[in-house]
């Protein structure tokens, strides 16, 4: 939202979360809901990161460990499937590297500027050690 | 009533839709929007939620910007419990006068703040919202320091822990007071429900928050929130300190029914000794000095004692 | 469940708080959060009995401080509904940080406040330190001078700051004692008139209305925040007068009773004048009236809006008068009293300045006597004849021991 005058915001300084009316919040994915420009989901934290996740589907288990412990709401699920990270809001904290179960993990962190394709094709083998 | 939600397991789980949202400006890895939605996904209910100002607040709402997808309010330091109590008050009103717009849903009422917020500065004020039996559910997000005006001791701050108003210096192994028992205190109002609850054990927590939010009446959740900035470990690790903090028993997970009824939620199989808890976090650091290592001694008693004395309580089923 | 509606007289004996009380509700509030403090506490006692008389259909949270209070009234008036509560002294002095809070969120509140004396030293009786602790709060502020002001500026104050143009909470002062517990004849009106005059709550951003979610009390730094207090001040400054003068009209159109902005008395002619508040103006009026017998042309003037200060209308009621005294009831704490400073204010630019000087009187409770007012007027009437102000610009009234006074 740009930086508007004194005349032309709602007063009281009170923001609205979605541009009209919405009747079953909880019932209504993220991806179909009408978020107003106050909404944070509109915005970035993209520059916040220096190292980033990268997902490597082959070996998720879909256990949506990631989903539940990423503090930044993340980690896309679709239909109890994990398809991927949401790199508008990932802060590149790095706990969906860690809670991930499987072995070889099926997230991990990289640095800001890799390519996920490289990486992902040589990611690491298994762990025979665990 | 509204049927509660149905949370089997984590994939049945991953279909909430999230109403809280990212690009928040918490800290990466901060532990407390992994509670926040641990809790506002228990219910498909709606809702209406407050926070203190503290880091969840300051990081929620900056303006232009709102991070939360539910009717949301802060007033000040002290006094979020109160304005949900307002509006649970209204909501009651309304209700009776039949002026609801939306007349058949059935909102659950959730205020959030910091242990600052709530074990000192807003203790009167949640004190007196659930001596009233207002309908509503306060969360402590336990970080067991003033986290947002920059690592300040508070009443949850425990012994030996390195704050900036307690530090740990040549003479000084930090704080000298051990944090007080919220739960039992909130428990002694007589409220329906008030459990301690910790993010990693998600199920736990679930369970909790929908048995708080079906219950009618006040009820009381302290939630412990590792905080990397404060507690001084990486980001990545919040979860790993989550586990460290139920597992070794410094943070017993817990509930009390009507004020007296304990039952312990969670038995570790294998408990993890204090001194992993305590190593994992620079807050701790200096207590790995030779001086001090009878404090690690003495908070493993302490730890001890207390899940004794939490044993008996729930064997006495008094 | 129905509420029983209460037959009232045309003309009942009230003190101020029942005068308050009863206008409560009549105007049907839906959510009381409140905190028992002497002088107030009977407006909100008043509304827990109707409650429990089912004369009113409603919430009254008894919380456990006017901290509390403000927050709960806060909360529900952000939940969406009509909201008022009751406070005096100190327990006004603890809700002092929600009141800011409230005026910055725009929300709709009716705070009745029975003015009192804030300690050390402890006291309960009236003065307007507390009115004067609150002054730039960003409220709407009534000051009544009678229990019939108390009754009527409450439906006033409910109309003005509930209109979705304004959206501001509003504080109506009474004098503690004097006129909270001073019984005297009110004129009332009927439930149905009171409360049509009134009118329904509109919701405006509630909380309540799970298909619009709102977000209230954000943080604005130094990005936003002056945008946001000049948007409020910009409303308190252009909005409020005028609703204020409608609805003054639409009352005195209901009822007869003329309110405005400043309350001038014997004006017109006037070569001396007193600048008050609150039960003072009515003692003021009636010492004026006597002076001219003996050959003064005293004015009053009383003022009935306080915040948003009608600063030009003073201006106008003043630019013809010699000599002007203000009547501060708060420790001025180092400098000139409010009255003064603001009347000073409002005066500065005119073509020609009365001469000014301000007193200080009736600090905790202490009473302002028609003999006081005579000297005053003599005294400002001598200044006139002097062609200057012959005593020192700041004076204390009524307090013993050597006579007292500054600059």
């Amino acid at each position: 939202m740009a930086n508007k005058g004194w005349d032309e915001f709602e007063i009281g300084a009170m923001l609205r979360s979605f541009d009209g009316s919405i009747d079953d919040i909880a019932g209504t994915a993220q991806v179909d809901r009408t978020y107003s420009p106050s909404s944070s989901y509109t915005a970035s934290v993209a520059d916040w990161r220096l190292v980033k996740p990268v997902f490597n589907k082959d070996y998720c288990i879909d256990c949506q460990f990631c989903w539940i412990y990423c503090p930044d709401v993340s980690i896309i699920a679709r239909d109890k499937k994990m398809i991927g990270v949401d790199m508008d809001h990932c802060k590149g904290c790095g706990i969906c590297v860690e809670v991930c179960p499987t072995n070889p993990k099926s997230l991990l962190m990289f640095p800001e500027q890799a390519e996920e394709e490289a990486e992902i094709a040589s990611w690491p083998a298994k762990d025979e050690e665990k | 009533m509204s049927e509660m939600k149905k949370i089997k397991n984590l994939k049945e789980f991953s279909t909430s839709a999230d109403r809280f949202e990212g690009a928040n400006l918490l800290c990466p890895g901060c532990a407390h929007s992994i509670i926040v939605r641990e809790v506002l996904n228990a219910t498909n209910d709606d809702l209406v939620l407050s926070a203190t100002t503290g880091c969840l607040e300051v990081c929620t709402a900056v303006y232009p910007y709102t991070s939360w997808d539910a009717s949301w309010i802060h007033i000040g330091f002290e006094n979020g419990s109160t304005a949900v109590a307002g509006a649970e008050a209204m909501y009651k009103a309304l209700k009776n006068k039949g002026r609801l717009k939306q007349p058949d849903r059935n909102p659950k009422f959730v205020s959030f703040a910091g242990d600052g917020a709530s074990y000192d500065i807003g203790f009167q004020w949640i004190s007196g919202c659930m001596e009233r039996g207002h309908n509503m559910m306060h969360v402590v997000l336990d970080n067991e320091v003033y986290a947002n005006t920059g690592g300040q001791r508070s009443s949850s701050t425990p012994i030996g822990a390195s704050a900036t108003t307690s530090p740990a210096g040549r003479v000084s192994y930090g704080e000298k007071k051990n944090k007080k028992d919220m739960v039992s205190i909130m428990a002694s109002h007589n409220i329906p429900y008030s459990a301690q609850v910790s993010p990693n054990k998600w199920k736990d927590m679930v369970k909790k928050i929908q048995h708080g939010m079906a219950v009618e009446g006040p009820v009381f959740i302290n939630a412990v929130s590792p905080c990397t900035t404060e507690w001084k470990f990486d980001p990545k690790d919040t979860m790993m300190l989550a586990d460290l903090a139920t597992d070794s028993l410094v943070f017993p997970l817990y509930e009390i029914i009507d004020g007296h009824e304990l039952n312990i939620t969670y038995r570790p199989k294998n408990v993890v000794p204090v001194e992993e808890y305590l190593a994992a976090q620079g807050r701790f650091k200096h207590l790995f000095k030779d001086e001090y290592k009878h404090l690690i001694k003495e908070w493993q008693e302490r730890v001890d004692a207390n899940w004794s004395y939490l044993q008996r309580r729930e064997e006495a089923r008094v | 469940m129905a509420f029983d509606k209460m037959e009232l007289k045309d003309i009942e004996v009230w003190d101020g708080n029942f005068a308050a009380a009863q206008a409560l509700r009549q105007c049907q509030i839906d959510v009381v959060a409140a905190y028992p403090i002497t002088p107030s506490t009977p407006i909100v006692e008043g509304y827990a009995k109707f409650l429990a008389d089912n004369y009113i259909e409603g919430e009254f949270v008894m919380v456990e401080s006017e901290h509390a209070a403000m927050s709960g009234c806060i909360g529900a008036a952000a939940a969406g509904g009509r909201v008022a509560t009751a406070t005096s002294s100190q327990g006004f002095a603890l809700m002092v940080e929600t009141l800011y809070q409230a005026s910055g969120m725009r929300l709709p509140i009716v705070l009745n406040v029975v003015n009192r004396a804030l300690a050390a030293p402890l006291n309960v009786n009236g003065d307007h330190s507390d009115m004067y602790l609150g002054r730039d709060s960003g409220w709407i502020q009534f000051d009544a001078f009678s229990p019939q002001g108390a009754y009527d500026l409450n439906f006033i104050a409910f109309r003005v700051c509930e209109d979705h143009g304004i959206r501001l909470p509003c504080m109506v002062h009474q004098d503690g004692f004097m006129t909270s517990h001073t019984a005297q004849g009110v004129e009332t009106l009927s439930d149905d008139v009171a409360y049509n005059f009134v009118g329904d709550y509109k919701p405006m951003n509630d909380m309540l209305d799970f298909e619009h979610p709102v977000t209230h009390g954000v943080q604005t730094e130094e990005d936003w925040h002056f945008e946001h207090k000049a948007r409020q001040h910009n409303d308190l400054m252009t909005k409020v007068f005028p609703k204020i003068e409608e609805v003054f009209a639409d009352f005195e159109k209901l009822t007869g009773r003329k309110y405005n902005l400043v309350e001038e008395y014997d004006m017109k002619d006037a070569d001396v004048a007193v600048v008050c508040m609150g039960t003072s103006v009515e003692t003021a009026r009636e010492v004026a009236t006597e002076m001219r017998a003996k050959g003064i042309k005293a004015g009053v003037v009383g003022i009935r809006v306080i915040r948003p200060f009608p600063f030009m209308q003073i201006a106008q009621a003043l630019k013809d008068i010699k000599a002007v005294a203000t009547l501060d009831r708060s420790a001025p704490g180092g400098t000139v009293g409010m009255l003064f400073n603001e009347i000073a204010g409002s005066m500065y630019n005119l073509e020609k300045r009365p001469m000014l000087c301000g007193k200080i009187y009736g600090l905790g409770g202490r009473d302002l006597t028609k003999a006081h007012l005579v000297e005053l007027y003599t005294e400002l009437q001598a200044n006139v004849d002097a062609g200057k102000i012959t005593t020192p610009l700041q004076q204390f009234i009524g307090v013993r021991g050597p006579k007292l006074s500054f600059l």
